[in-house]
């Protein structure tokens, strides 16, 4: 707990008012403010780190390795971790489920080909040194910037090998590597998915809730984005993970339609902010924050 | 991709390298460090200002300056000169940066260096030893750590351009560093690449050159002219030699790897058949028989020995080795060889790649066991689809008359011509020559260069002449070229390994107090060695022990006291691994100040030694042994005939020669143990050349007669060896040194017993159970008339055999350390330490084992140990080759003059003629079907050995193996080889 029953009071009202009223001045639709530096572990094929305003603070690192296609059940690999909690925690695990089956299912998987047999395996490992609120859509958006920045090994040797065994060989030059987003077929876009975690409090809809309005909420969505379009899975869960919430409630179906068109009209936006991060990060080159 | 630099401290910068590291099918990224720095010096004996940078080193030594501060003048610049190479230079070069007469001051960059290492680590190695004898005043310049040179890879460079750029800036840096001490000092950067040249030219470096301009400014350029090789030159061999044919492209390297890991392509030595170039053998660890590799397609540019990836041939492509001979001068002649591989293959997939090994996996293995016709002689065959490492050496051989065309008196251009290598199994080598009148009839050295796919035949280079052929200077220099026996004079570095005493040396009389050596000088030692013999490393002693038993010892040339381990001459003994034994001549494996002198018992001095002596009872067994290093002075050096001749004169009475009937006795009962054991009595046809004392022509041929002292001291240091060997195995038993010699495989047997059944029906086959069997079936094959068959039989059978080789304890188990001609389970190399690299290692163990010194850790590394035996196993091949071929151009030589009628016997039949070894002078050769009489009539029966044909008379002959004829023996020099070979013509 918290907060205290007045302060919990207090919090609610502002929060059901409309348009509501945040204890940090944002708008429903506005994320926290956030810092992100991409590419900087140097010996993974992608990297990311974002930083919030509350000191939450998450790294992620994409490491590429080549495999047999026949030999592996799935492509990518997430690992998480999370300061605090217990790896087989359902927490942990529930994020981990979360992040992984995202990924597995909206993911171009044809980037990662590399001939008829043999393709690249990306394992994707985060690491949340500290977080407030619910963190998956940190670990979301840090996922998106580091596979945003991963590079992998230009392959040299002959790409037909069902009939004839070839080993893969791979220019040595470093700066030949190819990003993700160059190996997309070229009508469309590498855009990996994200989480959005929006809370519900009455009729209100609220991205990114804090941790102090986590405490209020009465119901959390999360959902998911890609390609443009909002796609399943979309959930329903209590955010206020590390106790329990007595405004807790059943949601209004109507909500769930309100909550899409919210999506399409801001996500957009969010994506286009961390392309922007990217490319920003590109042109200076400094130090880690 | 190259971060930005940070300076850590003064004199310190730190950058990091990122790279893709590809491997077994991987791809890594890869981030280094770089560490940067300022005190590099140039190494330039002109420069004033790098003297002040100077740091020591780990060993608190000062880097030393060899560049001349007065290096060779260019002839039109007039001004003196360093040169900085680049990377293909050195690699085509060479033998050109070897040359006395040119390439003085080099300056050969880091990343050039490290370049040549990736693509040949032999001339990295020779490269290397340049740089470590100052003779040629080379250094390697550590540009991709200096801080003024070393620069950052630009995007999208690639490594090539970027390692090229890091040449250039060496280049760059030299001149302008140089030019601030001196401004008559030019640097030249020499590169054959024109993009790397005007590269240059527009950065700014004027004195850039490619090789023949360079070559052009030098005051020798005309001896220099025609070594510059063919690939550097940028003219290539006319049009009409391109395209004459063309080989199939190789596989690319990842192809290579991957089908080598599915197991669709198998990799393996080369072996072309001596009696036909155009088949060779892979040998393959998936199949038991070898691979056979059939016509020029098929073999697609392998050379003998190069280790070669290869593919199946489809089922219907399988064939029996032929039984026919075809040299490369017959066909070659008229330069049209027939393929029998030239349709095409139609293409085929992995997985029926994987069948058809299956199959012939099912083929090879049925093939041993049943032994039903002509089924059982399929072989499949392959073909060569890559070459992982090319085995190219020197070649010695001669211009063929016929390639060089009249017209090569005008003009002084260079003209194409073949050179015709003494090793047949090789393809003649095109060169381009301006000296090619001049070079006729002369022994020439060649280097191979390329093999282009469009080219029938390899392009290679001249690279010196050894002399007139058939004068025995050349033809024994050449001899130890063919056989890679290293025979230059000891280097300087290696000679400064030796007591600064020389010859004056004498044992220090302090030894007893110093170190742990034992005084024998009491003991009554004596030596027994061939005649004239110089390097005596083995001298022995026996006496009678008061209870009536023996003491025998056994005492060895101490050579590890001079060569220690980790100096020059330890690893110069370590690469040459054997001396070598010529008709006339002998090359020493360590300078002859050890063999001759120091490390020799010689009679009557005092000598370090290091000794072994049992206690044996009546019967000869151990009661007792103990190893010493000793010093030790032995009483008399004889000869074998002196020593039998003492010891079979009843007056002499004297102590020593006592001792030698001791000696004598027991030695016949260790033979006799030994040959119980089985032991094996193989015999080869080892003749002996004497040389005319004062002219030193070879005056007559004798087959090598043995006394019994022979097997005196044979028998004592195979006891010795043995003994050796269970010592250091107890101690070091991952790495001790040992030789083994394995079991003949059956199927090496199978055609001499099934020559034998056929040819000889009365004779019990030969049985391979054990050496013993081995043994009492080759004493059971006698024939009452003839009895030399006996001996010819264990010639053949000693052709079946394996060869003995070195092995670290560690790489095999127990059982298999038994050595199978001398019947014992263990054995080693421990009593010639003078002329074999083996029994060094041994003595060091030996001293390891009895506390007397600490053994150097190269000796306890099992993977050094193995980088050891490899050398010296193939060192010692050599040497026994080069010795016999010493052997068979002096027999050539006596035969010269005296032309006679000889008994010899048939030892092989081909379809077109057979193969005859006469014992009297141990020569065999080849008599073609053309020498025997009408081409035509001639019907070879495959199952019963034998060749049947009209001779000359238009009689009747049928001919098969074991057949004893008569034959003209005479001595023919062939005009297209210009070897001397014996010409046998049958009666």
């Amino acid at each position: 707990m918290i907060l205290s029953p007045a302060e919990r009071s207090y919090l609610y009202d502002s929060l059901i008012q409309k348009p509501p009223i945040r204890p940090d001045s944002r708008s429903g639709h506005q994320f926290r403010p956030l810092e992100a530096k991409t590419a900087f572990l140097p010996s993974s094929n992608g990297s990311a780190r974002i930083r919030l305003m509350d000191g939450s603070e998450c790294i992620v690192s994409v490491k590429a390795k080549v495999v047999l296609k026949s030999q592996e059940s799935s492509l990518i690999e997430c690992d998480i971790d999370v300061s605090g909690n217990r790896d087989d925690s359902n927490f942990v695990s529930i994020l981990k489920f979360n992040l992984t089956n995202l990924l597995c299912q909206n993911f171009p998987m044809d980037v990662l080909q590399l001939t008829s047999k043999y393709s690249y395996k990306l394992f994707i490992d985060c690491l949340v040194i500290s977080h407030t609120s619910y963190p998956l859509t940190l670990l979301s958006l840090a996922t998106y910037l580091a596979l945003k920045t991963t590079r992998l090994p230009l392959l040299v040797s002959d790409v037909d090998d069902s009939e004839v065994e070839e080993q893969p060989t791979f220019s040595d030059d470093w700066d030949k590597s190819k990003y993700l987003k160059e190996m997309v077929s070229s009508n469309s876009k590498f855009q990996p998915p994200i989480f959005i975690t929006l809370g519900v409090v009455g009729d209100n809809l609220l991205f990114d809730p804090s941790t102090e309005e986590e405490q209020v909420l009465e119901n959390g969505l999360i959902l998911s984005w890609y390609n443009n379009k909002v796609i399943t899975p979309i959930s329903n869960i209590n955010l206020a993970s590390n106790s329990n919430n007595s405004n807790f409630k059943g949601m209004d179906p109507i909500l769930i339609s309100k909550s899409l068109a919210l999506l399409k009209k801001y996500c957009g936006e969010i994506v286009d902010a961390l392309d922007g991060i990217i490319e920003h990060d590109d042109a200076t080159e400094g130090g880690i924050f | 991709m190259i971060a930005k630099k940070q300076k850590l401290s003064s004199g310190l910068t730190v950058t990091s390298k990122v790279f893709v590291r590809s491997r077994n099918g991987g791809a890594t990224k890869i981030v280094r460090e770089h560490y940067l720095r300022n005190d590099i010096p140039c190494y330039s004996k002109l420069c004033h200002k790098c003297h002040t940078i100077l740091k020591p080193d780990s060993k608190g030594e000062l880097p030393r300056f060899i560049l001349s501060e007065s290096p060779t003048r260019l002839e039109k610049e007039g001004s003196i000169h360093y040169v900085v190479v680049d990377t293909n230079i050195i690699l085509h070069c060479i033998d050109l940066l070897e040359n006395v007469d040119c390439f003085y001051d080099v300056i050969i960059p880091q990343t050039v260096l490290e370049e040549v290492k990736n693509r040949s680590f032999p001339i990295y190695q020779r490269i290397r030893s340049l740089v470590k004898s100052d003779e040629k005043r080379f250094v390697v310049f550590h540009n991709e750590f200096s801080e003024s040179t070393f620069i950052a890879r630009a995007k999208n460079e690639s490594s090539n351009d970027y390692n090229d750029r890091s040449i250039r800036q060496v280049a760059k840096w030299y001149a302008e560093h140089l030019q601030e001490s001196n401004e008559d000092i030019k640097v030249l950067f020499i590169t054959n690449d024109k993009d790397n040249l005007q590269k240059a030219k527009t950065e700014g470096i004027v004195d850039a050159y490619n090789l023949t301009d360079y070559i052009e400014e030098l005051p020798n350029a005309d001896v220099l002219r025609d070594l510059i090789p063919q690939t550097s030159n940028n003219e290539s061999f006319s049009s009409s030699d391109a395209n004459e044919t063309s080989y199939p492209e190789y596989y690319s390297n990842s192809r290579v790897l991957g089908g080598l890991k599915n197991g669709t392509l198998y990799q393996g030595i080369l072996n072309i058949s001596s009696y036909n170039f155009l088949e060779g053998t892979v040998q393959v660890g998936a199949f038991k028989k070898p691979l056979l590799i059939l016509g020029t397609k098929n073999l697609n540019r392998g050379f003998n020995g190069d280790a070669v990836i290869v593919e199946l041939l489809p089922k219907d492509k399988w064939r029996e080795p032929s039984t026919t001979i075809i040299e490369e001068e017959v066909i070659g002649a008229d330069d049209n060889a027939d393929d029998d591989g030239d349709e095409e293959i139609e293409f085929i997939n992995d997985k029926e790649r994987r069948l058809l090994a299956q199959e012939a996996i099912k083929e090879t293995t049925a093939a041993t066991s049943s032994t039903d016709g002509a089924h059982s002689r399929l072989q499949p065959t392959a073909k060569v689809v890559g070459v992982s490492r090319r085995s190219w050496r020197y070649y010695v051989g001669q211009i063929a008359p016929t390639s060089v065309s009249k017209d090569h008196d005008t003009g002084n251009s260079a003209k194409s011509c073949f050179v015709i290598l003494m090793d047949k199994v090789l393809p003649k080598i095109r060169i381009r020559t301006r000296k090619a009148k001049e070079l006729l009839g002369q022994r020439i050295v060649v280097a191979v260069d390329s093999w282009p796919s469009t080219s029938k035949y390899p392009q290679g280079h001249f690279v010196r002449c050894l002399g007139e052929i058939e004068s025995a200077e050349a033809e024994t220099e050449a001899l130890l070229l063919e056989h890679d026996v290293e025979y230059r004079p000891f280097s300087k570095n290696v000679l400064d390994c030796l007591p600064k005493e020389g010859d004056s040396w004498v044992v220090p009389q302090d030894f007893e107090t110093t170190t742990k050596r034992k005084d024998l000088r009491d003991k009554l030692v004596c030596s027994i060695d061939p005649p004239g013999c110089v390097d005596i490393d083995d001298a022995l002693h026996a006496g009678i022990l008061p209870n009536g038993n023996y003491e025998v010892g056994v005492h060895i040339a101490d050579v590890t006291h001079f060569v220690k381990p980790n100096t020059a001459l330890d690893s110069e003994g370590a690469s040459r691994g054997t001396s070598v034994y010529l008709v006339d001549k002998r090359i020493d494996m360590l300078p002859m100040l050890l063999g001759t002198n120091l490390c020799s018992l010689k009679p009557y001095v005092e000598r370090f030694a290091f000794s072994v002596i049992w206690e044996l009872d009546e019967d000869a067994n151990i009661v007792n042994v103990q190893y010493m290093k000793s010093v030790i002075k032995s009483r008399e050096a004889f000869s074998y005939e002196k020593a039998q001749n003492r010891i079979d004169d009843p007056k002499q009475q004297d102590e020593l020669t006592q001792s030698m009937r001791v000696l004598l006795k027991l030695s016949k009962k260790l033979k006799q143990k030994r040959l119980d054991a089985g032991a094996l009595n193989l015999a080869s046809p080892e003749v002996k050349v004497h040389m005319d004392s004062e002219t030193s022509d070879p005056g007559e041929v004798e087959i090598k007669k043995l006394l019994e002292t022979n097997s005196l001291v044979e028998e004592f240091m195979l006891f010795a060896n043995i003994s050796v060997a269970r010592k250091i195995y107890d101690s070091y038993p991952q790495t001790a040194m040992l030789r083994r010699h394995a079991p003949p495989p059956a199927t090496n047997f199978e055609v001499l017993n099934n020559m034998l059944a056929v040819r000889k029906p009365s004779m019990p086959t030969i049985s391979l159970e054990s050496s013993k069997s081995l043994a009492d079936s080759l004493d059971r094959c006698n024939d009452p008339k003839d009895p030399y068959f006996n001996t010819l039989l264990r010639i053949m059978s000693t052709r079946c055999m394996m060869a003995a080789e070195y092995f670290p304890s560690g790489s095999y188990g127990y059982p298999e350390f038994r050595h199978y001609g001398l019947a014992v389970d263990i054995y080693t190399h421990f009593t010639s330490p003078i002329r074999r690299y083996c029994d060094v290692v041994a003595h060091r163990q030996l001293a390891g084992a009895i506390g007397y010194e600490m053994l150097d850790l190269s000796h306890r590394d099992k993977s050094k140990m193995e980088l050891i035996v490899k050398n010296i196993n193939k060192r010692h091949r050599n040497a026994q080759f080069a010795g016999r071929a010493s052997i068979e151009y002096y027999v050539g030589q006596v035969m010269r003059n005296n032309e006679s009628e000889q008994e010899g016997y048939v030892i092989k039949c081909f379809n077109n003629g057979i193969v005859v070894l006469v014992p009297k002078f141990g020569v065999e050769g080849l008599i073609k079907l053309e020498l025997l009489g009408d081409v035509n009539s001639a019907e070879y029966d495959e199952d019963k050995f034998e060749l049947k044909f009209k001779d000359f008379n238009n009689k009747e002959r049928v001919i098969g193996v074991f057949d004893k004829v008569k034959v003209d023996v005479k001595s023919i020099k062939d005009e297209v080889t210009g070897k001397r070979k014996a010409q046998l013509i049958l009666k």
